[in-house]
């Protein structure tokens, strides 16, 4: 139930989408439409940064770079971060980030 | 004439604007009956700013893994949409409309000539 | 087949073909294996964030054309790099024209999907 990650300090909205960017479920202070859209934009983020991690990994030779196992944009107000097919909208003052990509990390394998 | 005003000239040309290193739009021009408007104009001037920057960081390190040369600095990118390109030098862009671009024309007009261009 | 097609084009250096998934790359031309997979990875990143981007400028102006993307182009001062869809080609600044090859991908990738699966 990623419902749950609602209830850590500062969590304003989680979403789920599959593999191929379809929208599961979304939950949180934002209508409907919105968490769509949240989902959508967190799934093409995520084969961006799965782009640039290989090329990351690529230019560096190094490993450990790929798959990437999330990632987080901090805005003033607001950041995002997701893990997996799990994307969250935080309020950046009042969420412990550690806290939610722990828990993120933890609801991407229910 | 200013140099946007150059930029409307190009064929197709619904649009030309420039910004700051950020992608906020300074100024801008749009044809008349052109779907454009500024806020979509700053949004795409964020995305030019994003995009030369990718494109640089690529040219990097293409040019370092495979010892060559010849793609960086980056002059131009161009984003290739369904009706239309952004044609930018990551200081200022024009948008034609995909029927009659002339990406050649657009560098040019753009100052990405190329050192054999 | 399209890569045969762009190395007969004048000043084009190699072509390549990649899946969005990233698990195969085929090429033509001046390159090696190795660089083949490193030109298919940028590209297949680059495209990505192209698709994501002018799905933003759709939401922004879903009237103004931009919707679903079509390719990008990186211009360097001695070499520049055509996508359409899934496949790429560099260019010798000196010798190709960026108009005609992305006429002939455009033409020929016309109807290639647009959902990068």
């Amino acid at each position: 139930m990623i419902k749950r990650l609602l209830l850590l300090d500062g969590v304003v909205a989680v979403c789920r989408f599959r593999d191929d960017g379809a929208f599961v479920e979304g939950y949180g202070q934002m209508p409907q439409p919105e968490l769509q859209a949240l989902a959508h934009f967190a799934h093409e983020y995520k084969r961006i940064v799965q782009g640039n991690a290989d090329q990351l990994a690529m230019f560096t030779n190094q490993r450990g770079w790929t798959p990437p196992g999330g990632w987080i944009v901090r805005g003033g107000r607001m950041s995002v971060c997701s893990v997996a097919n799990l994307v969250c909208v935080i309020d950046t003052q009042e969420a412990a980030i550690n806290t939610v990509i722990r828990d993120l990390t933890e609801a991407a394998t229910y | 004439m200013s140099e946007l005003d150059d930029l409307m000239q190009l064929p197709g040309a619904q649009a030309a604007f420039s910004n700051n290193d950020l992608g906020e739009l300074l100024d801008h021009r749009i044809a008349e009956k052109s779907p454009m408007d500024a806020t979509t104009l700053d949004l795409l001037a964020h995305m030019c700013v994003a995009n030369m920057a990718i494109a640089t960081m690529q040219a990097r390190g293409w040019e370092t893994s495979s010892q060559s040369g010849g793609f960086y600095p980056v002059e131009g990118f161009t984003l290739v949409g369904m009706q239309w390109s952004a044609v930018t030098n990551g200081r200022r862009g024009v948008v034609v409309s995909n029927d009659a671009a002339d990406y050649e024309a657009a560098y040019r007009a753009l100052g990405a000539v190329g050192s054999e261009g | 087949m399209l890569l045969a097609e762009l190395m007969e084009q004048r000043g084009v250096l190699a072509a390549g073909e990649y899946s969005y998934r990233g698990d195969r790359y085929s090429f033509k031309g001046e390159i090696d294996d190795d660089m083949a997979r490193m030109a298919a990875i940028m590209s297949r990143a680059t495209s990505m964030s192209q698709h994501m981007q002018v799905g933003m400028l759709e939401q922004h102006c879903p009237d103004c054309g931009a919707n679903p993307a079509q390719g990008w182009i990186v211009r360097g001062p001695q070499f520049t790099v055509c996508n359409v869809a899934n496949v790429y080609a560099f260019l010798d600044n000196g010798k190709a024209s960026i108009n005609a090859v992305m006429g002939l991908m455009r033409e020929r990738l016309a109807n290639a999907p647009v959902d990068l699966v």
